[in-house]
């Protein structure tokens, strides 16, 4: 199986098929990365159809030593920063994520019990992964970025710390620092 | 060392990020503290979460894109339908080539061993064409990629929705995978 790196090289010198492949791929990892970090469906589609543009548009400077994925990855975030910074200039107010005690009395969603979140035996449920997502919309987006790309994309330490272009160590304490909030605000849900 | 100090260790040592030496510790402070077991679970847990974040591809989302990739030339086009058709003409060609050239031959000499010898014979596209795509014209003449070899069922998908399926057939793969096999006409060779 030819690796990403191939399809890339074979993409600039003009298959169209590498990039298919390279786009099966991927696609799905870039829209659920997107989904993570916006936490809203159609910006995360947006974003990657955005991050693909992105990444064809800069395939003639993409150099061959560079790894696809973190390559991609670092494009993937950029764009979702920017779908980001695009709503706050547009002064959207920050949406009440749902379940979230919003002070109008709104009651929560019915949530499973404690034992939800049991990594052996978890009862995964639409609300708690609306949970989820909301709750990492609360995260600093540095910190987000890290434990996403960590734990949600499968990038060792190293490999976050060449997409955020920070030390491991940083990459260490970001993502330490992401549970210990994710902790805290979806504390009710876990085992 | 405190409770307080192994935290940061165990979220390393969850995503496998601390060195075998240190895992160990940390195994052992696990087995005997039953405050730092319940964070790791629910440091796991946390992860699990994030990592179960995901959200549908919408289904016009490929379309959609490619449409803007070919809308921004970033997508080499397929080689027209008339090159395709020659080539999966080309079986057929060659034996209306054989009987024709049969037809011709043998009332003189029908077992004659030095009769042309019309064959799909095929060959590669030529190396010099792949090594000069510049001088193609845009979108034409581009190497053709095919790594059909070892696909994975999502590529797979993918390639059954390419608008001309390549013949897995005709690729070689003892050879240069980069290039595909293209029956030319033998009618055409012999002039
Ligand atoms: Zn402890």
């Amino acid at each position: 199986m030819r690796t990403d790196e191939e399809l890339m090289e074979l993409y600039r010198r003009g298959s169209r098929d590498a990039f298919e492949m390279l786009f099966a791929r991927y696609h799905r990892k870039v829209i659920h990365f997107a989904y993570r970090m916006t936490g809203d469906e159609a910006k995360a589609e947006e974003a990657a159809q955005e991050t693909f543009l992105r990444v064809a548009r800069a395939a003639p400077t993409w150099q061959p030593t560079a790894r696809f994925s973190t390559w991609m990855y670092t494009i993937a975030r950029r764009t979702t920063l920017n779908f980001l910074r695009d709503e706050k200039d547009e002064g959207d107010k920050v949406s009440i994520p749902p379940g979230e005690e919003s002070g109008d009395g709104s009651p929560a969603p019915q949530l499973p019990g404690p034992s939800a979140l049991n990594p052996e035996e978890i009862a995964w449920s639409a609300e708690i992964q609306v949970r989820f997502a909301a709750a990492l919309q609360q995260l600093p987006e540095s910190y987000r970025s890290a434990f996403v790309l960590n734990r949600g994309e499968g990038l060792s330490y190293e490999e976050v710390a060449s997409v955020l272009g920070i030390t491991v160590q940083a990459v260490k304490s970001r993502i330490f620092r992401a549970r210990e909030m994710l902790m805290e605000s979806l504390s009710e849900l876990l085992p | 060392m405190k409770c307080l100090d192994w935290k940061e260790k165990i979220s390393g040592y969850i995503d496998g990020e601390i060195s075998s030496e240190e895992a160990r510790q940390v195994e052992a402070h696990l087995e005997t503290c039953g405050e730092c077991r319940t964070l790791e679970r629910r440091m796991r847990a946390i992860g699990t979460g994030v990592a179960r974040v995901e959200t549908d591809v919408p289904p016009d989302f490929r379309e959609k894109l490619f449409t803007r990739l070919e809308a921004e030339e970033l997508l080499p086009r397929r080689r027209s339908l008339f090159v395709f058709s020659l080539r999966w003409a080309a079986v057929p060609l060659a034996v209306a080539a054989s009987v024709a050239v049969f037809l011709f031959v043998s009332p003189e000499k029908g077992k004659d061993a030095g009769a042309p010898q019309p064959t799909a014979t095929s060959s590669k596209v030529s190396p010099q064409a792949e090594s000069q795509p510049s001088n193609a014209a845009p979108g034409k003449g581009q190497p053709v990629a095919t790594a059909a070899a070892g696909l994975s069922v999502e590529e797979r998908e993918i390639v059954a929705n390419l608008e001309v399926l390549e013949d897995p057939a005709a690729i070689d793969e003892q050879g240069d995978p980069d290039t595909i096999e293209i029956f030319e006409p033998s009618v055409r060779r012999q002039g």
